[in-house]
């Protein structure tokens, strides 16, 4: 018996120094050279408030975690059959049954408030005054970007007008909407909130970036417009659809730029002249 | 009671005659009424189906570790519908590949293996019953499910091949031939998951009227063995909850054949409403497959470290309440669907509070073995790594119920780590430990002990080294049911761990054939079992291995609980259900 309870721990350990090995071997390759096990460097202010919520709960449930394990090891080769023991005789223990039931409780209300406050009061109050609106489409399998123009309104729309020859629904009897332009590459200025309405033309696509720890799902016939981040990060980045939606699911992605205020002022005064110049609102899809 | 050996016959099948009439070979086989020979149908059902789901997992891996590579061997051999003309899988055969893994194991294997298998063997015995309620529905129970294995497994024949839109078929993806390009493998997935319901419904209807009415004399529900209590309960939450998914399927099975609009965006349809009834089946499903687990290891454990259990009215309230809470945590699958954002919130909720049934149970699981005197069987090495899988799997669970960050992890790998820690660590550990276990019962033979901990020792380890970098790759933004990652700038450095993770997966399909080997020769040539192989206290372990036809010669009283382990001034430290404890004793518990 003496035998075999040590053959389970020698399983233990080599489960434990398999671990390590993987994490050696893949650590060495890749060509990203930071936070290779972990998450990527989070690009966005509210990232930085969601990280701080998935450490609390890491550290908790990591402790949890090593807690549990030990003391069930500990009792596996404590309480190894041996010649002559006998087990212990008893049905349970009410106080601390108890004990048990109110500890977990309080921590996961607690839990629960924390991430609540930060759910409903941080990520999803109403986005800044002075953030700037993206329109974005999402269709098997690709984005589309819609930018408000000169005005700095992109104005009605609705997704029933969505069609060929209208791809983002504008309202046709809002003035607003005469200046919009259009985009292939999502181009965001750095340190200025953005706020997004997301459309999909098809099936449920989703609007995913790790670095920003952003995800909502684009659904069809809805409009979706209370997503809002504040990129914080100078760079290329990658949005990806993470919602399965047919074949070409898995290469559904598009080039985010964030770049400097001046810069991407720049760009977006070409873009809207380039839009405006032939006839008001074209459905051009250029970069 | 003495170790009197059972006269046992090479199978189930030469004893099942006992004192009743001469069957046919037909009746006794194939139409059975038994509910041992339909557990037994069951199991090897279950067993195939196991393989082919794993052999699709193979798959699904081996292109996530090499996209675009041609499958060696058998690549040429595959239908156009999954792999290319050179025979590389193609991003929408690897579409079907997951979509039939998920589906497969989830409706073809785990449930099966322990409603099926488990809930047929278990309850008529472990409650002293001659056999189920209603023999009839229980027979066409196993039927429909079959059926329902071949109409799913089946579109393997058809031109555009398996579904393709996910175990979960979100609308409208599912609900239109033009997006997801499987006409005839969707509408076989609605009407394969429409017969599976009647199945699961028939089966609960019977478990819940055997449990309710023909318990033996003396057997109170709170003298139920945990497994009883653990199926009992899931069968409430089948009858509740399979129904909704029977006229989900129905509905989609009409907007993708019809032309109705239930789930599409236009014609007043809403997508979300296909979550919703989804959901509402599926999370109440995730505690179907987890709860008769949670049973059948309660009862391994406690046999095994010779102990009582620890707190077994805290287990059954804990379950209880898993089953009522379970029915109203749907939402949590769809924090960012694009549901009301207040609605997530109150999902949050409750799902924080779920999580305090399964700890309560966790905590019991260790007050169990604390004090006990371990007897490390196969059968208990699963169940102990099933407790401690769990405790991955359910504390992986927060981070997703957590909304914020469930905003960065949702659809990564990180929940693919999750649900296999439950369903593969937890449910499906539970189900080896279980099969180890009730094998003596079933076949009237011993499983080989050694090959028994050779496969749970490569289970064990490749489990890990499969499922818990996924957990890494989650947490870098690796995206679920993407057919190639290195698509992905921010995953390419990742691909190495796809490779770890693959080979792993390839060594844990492998670690299957010891089991499968040992399980067949000992069948046929293991030695023969006594009545009561682990000195267990419930009562299928009073009659023969295997039991003859209608279980008990005569109904059996029972006089106490079912786990009377070490009671002190006892000479043997297990007291039989059937058995009255001694004058001299006094018993703690009911």
């Amino acid at each position: 018996m003496l035998k075999q309870a040590s053959r389970t721990s020698l399983a233990f350990s080599a489960v434990v120094a398999l671990l390590l090995v993987a994490t050696g071997v893949c650590a060495r390759a890749g060509v990203r050279t930071s936070d290779l096990w972990w998450m990527p460097e989070v690009a966005s202010k509210e990232g930085v408030l969601i990280d701080q919520l998935t450490y609390f709960i890491y550290y908790l449930t990591g402790g949890v975690f090593v807690l549990t394990q030990i003391v069930l090891i500990y009792f596996l080769v404590k309480y190894r059959s041996r010649r002559g023991a006998k087990a212990t005789y008893s049905h349970g223990n009410n106080r601390l049954e108890l004990l048990w039931t109110a500890i977990p409780t309080a921590i996961f209300i607690g839990l629960w408030g924390y991430s609540n406050h930060l759910w409903l009061d941080v990520l999803h109050a109403p986005a800044p005054p002075d953030s700037m609106e993206v329109h974005v489409l999402a269709y098997q399998f690709a984005f589309s970007f819609q930018y408000p123009g000169a005005d700095g309104k992109l104005g009605q729309s609705d997704v029933k007008l969505i069609g060929n020859d209208n791809l983002f629904g504008n309202d046709p009897n809002d003035p607003a909407t005469k200046d919009n332009f259009q985009s292939s590459v999502l181009e965001l200025p750095v340190n200025k909130p953005v706020r997004l309405r997301l459309n999909s033309r098809d099936v449920i696509h989703a609007f995913y970036v790790p670095q920003f720890r952003v995800y909502q799902d684009m659904v069809p016939g809805r409009t979706i417009d209370w997503v809002w981040f504040t990129p914080t990060k100078l760079g290329s980045f990658q949005l990806a659809c993470n919602q399965l939606c047919g074949s070409g699911h898995y290469n559904m992605k598009a080039q985010i730029e964030v770049v400097s205020q001046q810069d991407f002022d720049k760009w977006y005064k070409e873009k809207a002249t380039a839009a405006n110049a032939p006839a008001g609102n074209a459905p051009a899809q250029s970069k | 009671m003495s170790q009197t050996i059972a006269h046992p016959e090479a199978s189930e099948v030469e004893s099942s005659h006992g004192h009743h009439t001469e069957l046919s070979f037909f009746r006794k086989y194939i139409w059975s009424q038994d509910h041992k020979t339909i557990a037994m149908q069951y199991l090897f059902t279950s067993l195939f189906f196991l393989l082919v789901a794993g052999l699709l997992a193979m798959g699904v891996r081996y292109q996530l570790a090499f996209p675009g590579v041609p499958v060696p061997i058998i690549g040429s051999f595959l239908p156009s519908w999954l792999v290319t003309s050179t025979g590389a899988i193609q991003p929408a055969g690897y579409n079907a590949l997951f979509t039939m893994h998920a589906t497969a194991m989830v409706f073809l294997v785990v449930m099966p293996f322990l409603i099926g298998v488990f809930g047929n063997l278990l309850i008529p015995l472990q409650i002293g019953a001659p056999d189920m309620a209603f023999p009839f529905f229980n027979a066409l129970s196993y039927w429909l499910f079959l059926l329902s294995g071949i109409i799913l497994l089946g579109s393997f024949f058809a031109p555009t091949g398996f579904p393709a839109s996910g175990w979960t078929s979100y609308a409208p993806l599912s609900a239109h031939a033009q997006y997801n390009g499987t006409q005839i493998g969707q509408s076989c997935w609605c009407v394969g998951l429409f017969v599976n319901g009647l199945a699961s419904i028939a089966g609960a209807a019977n478990y819940i009227t055997t449990v309710i009415n023909m318990r033996a004399p003396g057997m109170k529900m709170f003298r139920l063995p945990l497994p009883i209590w653990a199926l009992l309960i899931t069968a409430f939450l089948l009858l509740l909850a399979v129904p909704v998914l029977s006229a989900a399927a129905a509905m989609l099975f009409c907007d993708l054949n019809f032309g109705t609009s239930f789930f599409s965006s236009s014609n007043y349809g809403q997508p979300l409403l296909w979550q919703h009834l989804f959901w509402f089946f599926g999370h109440p499903e995730v505690y179907i497959m987890i709860l008769p687990a949670m049973g059948l290891v309660s009862e391994i454990i406690s046999v095994n470290s010779r102990k009582p259990i620890f707190g077994y009215k805290a287990m059954v309230f804990a379950m209880v309440a898993i089953g009522f809470l379970g029915f109203i945590v749907w939402g949590h699958h769809m924090f960012v669907s694009g549901m009301n954002l207040l609605l997530s919130a109150t999902f949050s909720f409750s799902t924080m509070v779920i999580a305090v049934p399964s700890a309560i149970k966790t905590f019991n699981w260790l007050g169990t073995v604390w004090g006990g005197s371990i007897r490390y069987t196969t059968a208990m090495c699963f169940a102990l790594a099933f407790v401690s899988m769990f405790v991955i799997g359910g504390l992986s669970g927060i981070y997703m119920a957590a909304t914020p960050v469930d905003l960065f992890i949702h659809h990564t790998y990180f929940i693919v780590a999750h649900i296999h820690y439950v369903l593969f660590g937890g449910s499906l550990f539970g189900v080896f430990g279980a099969i180890y276990f009730w094998f003596p019962k079933m076949f009237g033979r011993m499983m080989n002990e050694t090959w028994g901990k050779i496969h749970f020792a490569l289970a064990f380890i490749f489990f890990n080294c499969t499922f818990f970098p996924m957990h890494n790759l989650g947490l870098n933004g690796m995206m679920r049911r993407i057919a190639d990652p290195t698509q992905y700038e921010h995953l390419r450095s990742q691909q190495p761990v796809n490779i770890f993770i693959t080979l792993s997966a390839f060594a844990l399909g492998l670690s299957t054939i010891p089991f499968l080997i040992n399980f067949f020769y000992s069948m046929f040539k293991g030695p023969k079992a006594p009545i009561n192989p682990w000195k267990s206290n419930t009562l299928e372990w009073t009659v023969p291995s295997p039991p003859p036809h209608g279980n008990f010669e005569t109904t059996p009283t029972v006089y106490h609980g079912p786990y009377e382990y070490s009671v002190p001034g006892m000479e043997e430290d297990y007291l039989p259900q059937n058995q009255p404890a001694p004058e001299t004793v006094r018993l703690a518990a009911h």
